[in-house]
């Protein structure tokens, strides 16, 4: 691009982030809320979960006292808020240390596997896209069509086991779990972007489709532009936007754990953790991943709407996008 | 040697119902400074002759017989004749503006690529040099500004200039140019009617010019063809055409055109309408 930041300078896009970022204080406040009443309002008690076999209610009495849940709803929320302000998210039930830091400590497994998969996907669905938007309507686009509709159907556990089996247990070539060794992390990138790669494919193919039939490629292609310019500067320039925003919505859903697939290959990452949490009624944990993962969530979004105006001069922030 | 030879053209569309002839059989010529028109209804094939000879048809019309020569080089056969053809020896001026440019990129980017296609040789500077030369030959003002105007910034008037300095920047000798004035206000029209007859009367360009409106026709033309239905029904010398069309079609289409007469407001005479 010619003109990159002179696009988002000035005091339009200061006020726009500084809006943004407070909606994501609000958005993940109003999470959080939903989440903690949602956690109270389940049937179960925690205190089972920690107590001895055939607890006495003395037993369990305690235990409410020691986790705050003998408390009002009410009075718990306020503890929890003003426990927040001061950057303390509760210390998880099971684990007896600060959740924020059990969580920490699992996220950069996410955040590894998160960006293994987005990249993978990337470097493969976009040039397969953008070959079948070009060879549209032949044999070969035919194979990869029926290919991608069949990734898309299967379940990533199943597509997960199919890997462990093929590659882990017969064939030997990776460990079957766990994240000893970068070669691990071959099999869960594997088992997430197959489904990626056909979603993200698709929906390059059908745009390139559509701008491959704009006017402006036929008028564009009688001033004589090759071939490979009207692929690349026409049509996929101005494909870029719903492809760039899709990859970043399955970016930030990854990064919130990809729950079967770290289960599956026993991935130490936030998605195996929070069902653990849920499993155990571990209430304080399950709130700081909440909180972590739609913080980063919400971050993922912003930084794609902030490449909007350099992927397209027609996008003003702060204004509807077209 | 014609600038543009086209003998036989026959063109059919495939549809789900079947194949449907959309050009029957057209037989032309275009030579150096001269304007030639196909004029027809919507749905008559008018653009599609056109496209078939650029070799821009969509998917669903295809060549199926006749001959057609640029230059002297027969632009039906192999691909590769074309490309070479396009953006050197023919240009196109499209009919919408507004849908015809990178929305994307700067004007000045697709103008500096446009003169780079033509010659290769030529450097970045030297070629922003032209564009901005080109967009003072057509008339824009502050041509170095809007350089760097998206497509979006500029009007539909506007925006045909461009596409016009652009079709001038190829030095091609034939220029095709479909419907260029029908996504225009009528009072932008007339300015880009004029500057094409200046680049032409400049230049010595033959234009194979694309329209259903009898004025610009008449105002454009050497000669015209008038087309219905895939087939010339009548063609030769402009004027003879629109004073003594020999064709029912024709004369149909002649009588189309609103007349100004002498106007009689009831308010002022009293009478009901």
């Amino acid at each position: 691009m010619t003109c990159g930041p002179s696009r988002w300078s000035g005091p339009d896009t200061v006020s726009y982030v500084l809006k943004r970022l407070g909606q994501t204080v609000l958005t993940a406040f109003l999470t959080i809320l939903t989440v903690f009443v949602l956690l109270r309002l389940a049937p179960g008690d925690p205190a089972y979960n920690y107590a001895p076999p055939n607890p006495s209610t003395e037993q369990l009495e305690a235990i409410r006292k020691q986790f705050g849940l003998d408390q009002p709803l009410l009075q718990q929320f306020w503890t929890f808020l003003s426990n927040l302000f001061h950057g303390d998210v509760g210390t998880s039930f099971q684990f007896k240390q600060p959740a924020l830091q059990v969580v920490m400590d699992r996220l950069p497994y996410t955040i590894t596997l998160a960006i293994a998969a987005i990249v993978v996907t990337t470097i493969i669905a976009v040039p397969l896209g953008v070959w079948m938007a070009r060879r549209n309507n032949t044999a070969p686009e035919l194979g990869a069509n029926i290919a991608t509709i069949a990734g898309q159907s299967m379940p990533d556990f199943w597509i997960g086991f199919v890997l462990l089996i093929i590659f882990a247990v017969n064939l030997s070539w990776f460990q079957p779990s766990g994240f000893a060794t970068w070669g691990e992390l071959v099999l869960p990138t594997a088992t997430i972007a197959i489904l990626q790669i056909a979603l993200i494919s698709r929906l390059v193919r059908r745009e390139m489709v559509a701008n491959l039939a704009a006017p402006y490629i036929t008028v564009a292609r009688s001033r004589g532009v090759p071939e490979r310019d009207l692929t690349w500067k026409y049509a996929f320039a101005n494909s870029a936007i719903p492809v760039v925003t899709a990859l970043g919505t399955r970016f930030a859903a990854m990064l919130n754990g990809v729950v079967i697939v770290e289960v599956v290959f026993k991935w130490p990452g936030v998605g195996a953790l929070v069902v653990d949490a849920l499993q155990r009624r571990d209430f304080p944990l399950i709130q700081a991943t909440v909180l972590v993962t739609v913080i980063l969530a919400l971050v993922v979004q912003l930084a794609v709407d902030l490449v909007y105006p350099i992927l397209d001069p027609r996008v003003r922030l702060g204004e509807a996008s077209s | 040697m014609n600038l543009l030879k086209v003998n036989d053209l026959r063109v059919d569309l495939m549809t789900t119902g079947g194949i449907v002839e959309a050009v029957r059989g057209v037989s032309f010529h275009i030579d150096r400074g001269e304007t030639v028109t196909i004029i027809g209804e919507s749905g008559s094939g008018k653009s599609t002759t056109a496209m078939a000879i650029l070799r821009l048809l969509p998917d669903d019309l295809a060549v199926r017989a006749g001959e057609a020569q640029i230059a002297g080089q027969d632009v039906l056969g192999p691909r590769t004749v074309i490309n070479k053809l396009r953006g050197r020896e023919v240009a196109l001026i499209p009919q919408d503006p507004m849908t015809a440019l990178n929305p994307v990129f700067t004007i000045g980017r697709q103008m500096v690529e446009a003169i780079r296609i033509k010659d290769r040789k030529l450097g970045r500077a030297a070629a922003q040099k032209r564009a901005i030369e080109l967009m003072d030959a057509v008339h824009i003002r502050n041509p170095e500004q809007q350089l760097k105007a998206y497509p979006h910034q500029l009007s539909g008037g506007m925006l045909q200039r461009v596409l016009i300095a652009m079709a001038v920047s190829t030095d091609a000798d034939l220029i095709v140019a479909d419907e260029p004035t029908l996504a225009l206000d009528v009072t932008v029209q007339a300015g880009i009617l004029d500057l094409l007859l200046e680049m032409q009367e400049r230049r010595g360009v033959g234009i194979l010019l694309i329209t259903h409106d009898l004025g610009v026709a008449r105002l454009m033309s050497d000669r015209v063809y008038v087309m219905n239905r895939g087939e010339f029904v009548e063609g030769g010398d402009v004027i003879e055409i629109v004073e003594r069309p020999e064709q029912a079609y024709t004369q149909r289409l002649l009588a189309a055109i609103p007349e100004l007469g002498p106007w009689e407001d009831p308010a002022l005479t009293g009478g009901a309408a």
